[in-house]
């Protein structure tokens, strides 16, 4: 039978456990932790037990031969044509990975004529190129590609298989493990190959970045995972072995889903989706250095943001405002001029990444949340930082 | 005196000058103490330059108390740690706090039990670790600006909606302590220092006593921020709670936490014509238990509220409200358990049903999420109204909000809002109007479109202020006097007994450089 | 049009926090909710009911108390709701999950159109909707904005992609994850909440679902959590000195470094 056991005669009573359940799946019983039926098996109380008393029971039921399975396989995710930059960075995690499994980095490449970017993949930590090229292959369709992973899981046995977060791999990787019948993490931020048992170690923030897991798949095969864009690396490095292979096509019913239009466009403008936010308050001083700010914005590829004052005095438009009352914003960076940080505004950026703030005052609120704090003169620094990036931009333009 | 710690007024401060009121002031000089010593250095400085010092928290305030006439700024902001717990022997838990502590974040850190103790004594600690273990508790005062500070909210007794169940912030504060105008300072705590009828005898940490005759006046009948606190035999503690920072600078508060109903429910009950929704309040008054909160919003509210969503992107996620309602009534239900949270529920349905109202026609809320999109919404009110004042004050700067914030006795709460709805009538104005109908405290805000309308806004409002005032009212309920509403204190009082006030504000603020402008003038003494 | 919508019960915040004393980990909200991002998928089906009529069955798999959450989708318009309650579904990872939903819909039978939430706020996955169809061999949609069209046996809908939107036509039945962007859920009326305490709700355990012991639970999930921390916060910020020169040269290579 599986489940959570309390090892009776190693628990002291001490109801730690219980407080650590979000369940109420635990009670004291005669001074004992006992668990009830409102258990999940969430696991968050064998962490807490300072006597170890706790346990996680699982039956083995599985019977594959773990051993046919090996390499590690990353899922190539093409858009019209474009590989996606996440493939790049899971080869090369995957080629960081494979010295500790001694196995082939196998890329997964399936589009309508894309074999030219074959050796791209080689660059980046392929060994092997497994490709298909099809016509039906050109949309990113769930009920077509599904078929051709399940013959290359079927055919290859890949120990690990590797994906990117993005929409459409993190729809297509549950399906073919569903398909499968394997496990799957999700949105994993860091992938090791564990010492002792060889297993690829997944660790995944959970509840909302609140806590981080730490998952295994000890008993089914392939081993698999999708990794945000932007989380793993991409290192360009050649390998001496530039194989590719060709994979037939299997037999594909008539989808279901038929596409009716194709609209590309870029992502959207408002700000609480941009990645990159230059933000301004009341501390730039004039009006007129708003145009400092929009430059730079436009130099990082970004947006600007202001704080309420200034669209109280009329300076900004409400659209761009900040906070409580403005706009949520989640940027993986926030450069912040001259805002001092009100609380309705703090609340309108916990989601950032990455806050630079530089303000004259050194005890402002902002310097609080920020990552890095710059204490001086706003404009200064806006001006320096312009003719810098100007600079480097002719730079390359020569080059 | 230390440069570092005073700063010139430069633009850079220029916020500083205003507050939530949009009104703007002016000052040569502002500092930012983040510590009682550097309170009392900047005051005993400004004591002996005669400068007069206004107070100021988070300028969340809508009477512009915190809005500098000339003189110094006192910023107390940075000046926010929590500083200790304590318990007593009826288990209810005590934080001690410095004024510049903001609201929401106060309430957060009780929700997370995530206190910086890292500075506290050895036995807060301890009193610390009791209360992880107990039951969820909160701060019961809860003005709808989460971003004010503690500390301006004892300045101004602030209340909120659940100040219909909990009463307002002066219920739970236990002790000040504070610097007076010549850097003395004063500890005052509940139940320790009483009247004598109206005579108060205070003694300052220096060991100075201060004698004094305490005004003569009654107050209201109904919730109240207006003027000092004052009745036979009171507690020393609240003369300064609701003093609007004209007898001292408050350095350290201490809070009562009370412990959080188990079951908080909220619901916003539509209504297809407004003389229907007032009798829904009145019988759920008079024959509903469980109920913290009762608030209201009519029509021009809900209009302006959709208009501003239409262009407001950080509206866009409230919920639509149907075309045909007229007003809305919120109910805040704060019981021990789910069973009878639902017999209180099937008793508001039927005594909705009964006032010509439907059931259908409601939101229920029953968990944190649900909850707080009614918060947001409720919110969304007055910050919508203030972004249409705001439009219209970038074309005639003369322009500001004029709100009410006036409260009556139970038994006029239909006669005064049938006034409110004919003047403004009659006089074409446009308005919109929310608050707390449960204690019979609306806001009606006057929404001037040019500066006929201002003057007459103006006039109308101190026709309301005698009105109430006859009507045993409060001319301020919760937002305090401020600058703005101290000619309506005097309605409300009299001169004479402003001339009171001014007598106790003599004795503890000699050179009366504190605060000067609000709640009275003190150049115009009538002898 | 018999739609079926998935509901997961979880904690109304993701806050944690450490205990003082004992250092270990405490989750605060106690307190559960319908998964937010499921309420979207519920007003949706709610919405396509009100437009061309239908059933609306809310499914869950989980603990009894979540019976509960059950009756919340009842108070907001669902006919009524199926509870997948069993001791032996503990410690489900998603594959265990979708395996144990697709024996629901299996047992509601002739299921038209299948709605779920873009994911879980307490797991963050996302991967309940695709698993849960490949369980049933049906296809799927995931980040719907849209719905555009429907009838009893096609949908046209517009969905989020990597590089844009797509406009997209399928046949029922199907299953649909549903982006915020969709709608705006409504708050139950007095009467939705009082009628959904009577609401019929269905309990199904593993025998009555005829559940494959090994496709469930612990036992049928492959990935075990072997730990779990509180991540480190930066909460010192690091101070960026020298004139200005030297400040936007240092601002620069942070930025290049994070972008």
């Amino acid at each position: 039978m599986s489940g959570l056991i309390i090892d009776s005669d190693a628990c002291r009573g001490c109801g730690i456990c219980i407080k650590s359940c979000s369940y109420e799946a635990l009670e004291m019983k005669d001074k004992k932790a006992q668990v009830n039926e409102n258990c999940v098996l969430c696991g968050m109380c064998i962490e807490s037990c300072p006597f170890d008393a706790i346990k996680i029971e699982k039956e083995k039921t599985n019977g594959i031969e773990l051993e046919d399975y090996k390499d590690i396989w990353v899922f190539i995710e093409q858009n019209d044509g474009e590989i996606e930059p996440v493939s790049y960075e899971l080869l090369s995690k995957a080629r960081e990975l494979s010295k500790e499994r001694n196995c082939s980095v196998n890329a997964l490449l399936l589009g309508e004529d894309i074999s030219k970017e074959a050796d791209k993949l080689f660059a980046y930590g392929a060994n092997k190129v497994y490709i298909s090229e099809y016509e039906i292959l050109k949309d990113n369709l769930e009920e077509i590609y599904v078929e051709f992973l399940d013959k290359v899981v079927l055919d290859y046995k890949p120990e690990i298989f590797l994906f990117g977060a993005t929409n459409f791999g993190r729809s297509i990787a549950p399906r073919i493990a569903a398909r499968v019948k394997t496990g799957l993490t999700a949105d994993c931020t860091i992938l090791e190959i564990d010492e002792e048992s060889g297993l690829l170690n997944q660790t995944r923030p959970a509840f909302g970045g609140n806590l981080m897991a730490q998952i295994v798949c000890p008993e089914h095969r392939p081993q698999m995972a999708t990794v945000r864009p932007g989380v793993m690396e991409a290192v360009k490095k050649e390998t001496n072995t530039k194989e590719v292979i060709n994979i037939d096509m299997p037999s594909i019913k008539e989808p279901s889903i038929k596409i009716l239009e194709n609209i590309i466009e870029k992502k959207a403008e408002s700000i609480s989706d941009a990645e990159i936010i230059v933000s301004v308050g009341r501390g730039i001083g004039s009006q007129k250095n708003l145009a400092l700010v929009e430059r730079l914005a436009e130099l990082l590829g970004g947006k600007v943001g202001v704080s309420r004052p200034l669209v109280d005095v009329g300076w900004a438009d409400q659209k761009n405002q900040i906070g409580q009352t403005g706009s949520i914003v989640a940027p993986k960076l926030l450069v912040t001029f001259g805002i001092s940080g009100a609380i309705q505004h703090l609340a309108g950026i916990s989601g950032a990444e990455t806050i630079i703030s530089i303000n004259t005052d050194k005890d402002a609120a902002i310097f609080t949340v920020a990552n890095y704090k710059v204490v001086g003169d706003c404009v200064e620094i806006l001006k320096s930082m312009i003719s810098k990036l100007e600079k480097k931009c002719e730079k390359e333009q020569v080059v | 005196m230390n440069n570092n710690i005073i700063h010139c007024m430069k633009e850079d401060y220029i916020e500083y000058l205003r507050d939530e009121s949009r009104t703007i002031g002016r000052a040569e000089s502002i500092s930012f103490p983040k510590n009682e010593e550097e309170i009392i250095g900047i005051v005993k400085d400004m004591y002996s330059k005669e400068i007069p010092i206004t107070i100021q928290g988070a300028r969340t305030g809508l009477a512009a108390g915190a809005v500098p006439r000339k003189g110094h700024v006192l910023n107390l902001s940075k000046l926010n740690n929590i500083l200790g717990m304590r318990v007593d022997s009826e288990d209810n838990y005590y934080v001690t706090l410095q004024p510049g502590t903001i609201l929401s974040q106060f309430k957060e850190k009780i929700k997370l039990r995530k206190f910086d103790t890292t500075k506290w004594d050895f036995k807060s600690k301890r009193v610390f670790n009791d209360f992880c273990k107990k039951e969820e508790m909160f701060f019961s005062p809860d003005p709808t600006e989460t971003s004010a500070t503690i500390g301006g909210m004892v300045s101004c007794n602030a209340s909120g909606a659940r100040s219909y169940m909990y009463g307002p912030t002066r219920k739970y504060i236990e002790k000040l302590k504070l610097v007076l105008s010549n850097g003395d300072t004063l500890t005052v705590e509940r139940g320790k220092n009483f009247a004598n009828g109206r005579k108060l005898e205070l003694k300052t940490d220096e060991g100075m006593n201060i004698e004094f005759k305490l005004p003569k006046y009654f107050m209201p009948n109904s919730k109240n921020a207006s003027g000092y606190f004052v009745e036979d035999n009171m507690d020393a503690v609240d003369l300064f709670i609701g003093a609007d920072g004209t007898l001292g600078i408050i350095t350290e508060i201490e809070v009562r936490l009370l412990k959080l109903p188990e079951i908080i429910w909220g619901v916003s009950c539509f209504f297809e014509n407004e003389s229907a929704a007032i009798k829904f309040v009145e019988e759920i008054r008079s024959n509903q238990k469980d109920i913290a909160s009762i608030e209201f919003f009519d029509k021009n509210a809900l209009d302006i509220l959709k208009k501003q969503k239409e262009i407001n992107p950080g509206f866009e996620r409230l919920p639509d409200v149907d075309e045909k309602m007229k007003s809305v009534i919120y109910l805040e239900i704060h019981t021990e358990e789910e069973k009878e949270a639902l017999i209180d529920l099937k008793k508001i349905a039927k005594i909705m049903n009964d006032s010509q109202g439907s059931s259908k026609n409601t939101w229920v809320a029953k968990n944190d999420v649900g909850l707080n999109r009614l918060i947001f919404f409720r919110h969304a009110v007055p910050e919508s109204v203030n972004m249409l004042i705001d439009e219209r004050k970038k074309e005639n700067s003369k322009i500001t909000k004029l709100g009410t914030d006036m409260s009556v006795p139970d038994e006029h709460l239909e006669k005064v809002i049938k006034m409110y709805k004919k003047d403004i009538i009659k006089e074409k104005l446009e308005s919109a109007t929310w608050g707390h109908i449960g204690d019979n405290h609306l806001h009606v805000n006057i929404l001037p479109r040019d500066n006929k309308d201002y003057d007459k806004g103006l006039n109308l409002y101190e026709k309301w202020a005698k009105k109430v005032t006859e009507l045993g009212g409060a001319v301020s309920a919760e937002h305090g006097v401020g600058k703005l509403k101290s000619k309506y204190l005097k309605v409300m009082y009299g001169q004479n007994h402003i001339d009171e006030m001014i007598d106790i504000k003599s004795k503890l603020d000699p050179k009366l450089l504190l605060s000067p402008g609000n709640l009275f003038e003190v150049g115009k003494r009538s002898e | 049009m018999k739609i079926v919508v998935c509901v997961k019960q979880v904690p109304s915040t993701n806050e944690v926090r450490l205990d003082p004393e004992t250092n270990t980990i405490i989750r605060d909200g106690k307190q559960s909710v319908i998964n937010p991002f499921d309420t979207y998928a519920l007003e949706e089906a709610i919405r396509i009911k009100e437009k061309i009529q239908g059933e609306v069955i809310a499914l869950s798999m989980g603990i009894p108390a979540a019976e509960k959450i059950l009756r919340d989708a009842v108070s907001v318009g669902a006919d009524s709701g199926m509870l997948l309650s069993d001791r032996s579904f503990a410690g489900a990872d998603t594959l265990a999950t979708a395996y144990t939903l697709s024996l629901g819909v299996k047992k509601i039978s002739e299921v038209d159109l299948i709605l779920c939430g873009k994911m879980a706020v307490d797991g963050d996955t996302a991967q309940i909707g695709p698993e849960l169809a490949e369980n049933l061999k049906i296809p799927h949609i995931t980040n719907v904005s849209e719905i555009i069209e429907i009838n009893d046996s096609e949908i046209i809908c517009r969905t989020i992609t990597e590089t844009g939107k797509r406009l997209v036509k399928t046949k029922t039945p199907v299953l649909l994850t549903v982006l915020k962007d969709i709608n705006m859920p409504r708050l139950p009326s007095i009467d939705g909440v009082i009628n959904s305490l009577d609401a019929p709700v269905a309990v199904e355990n593993a025998e009555s679902l005829g559940a494959n012991k090994s496709y469930i639970g612990l036992s049928g999930s492959p990935t075990q959590v072997v730990k779990t921390y509180i991540p480190e916060r930066k909460n010192e910020s690091i101070e960026i000195k020298g004139d200005s020169e030297t400040k936007s040269e240092k601002i620069n290579s942070v930025i290049k470094e994070v972008i």
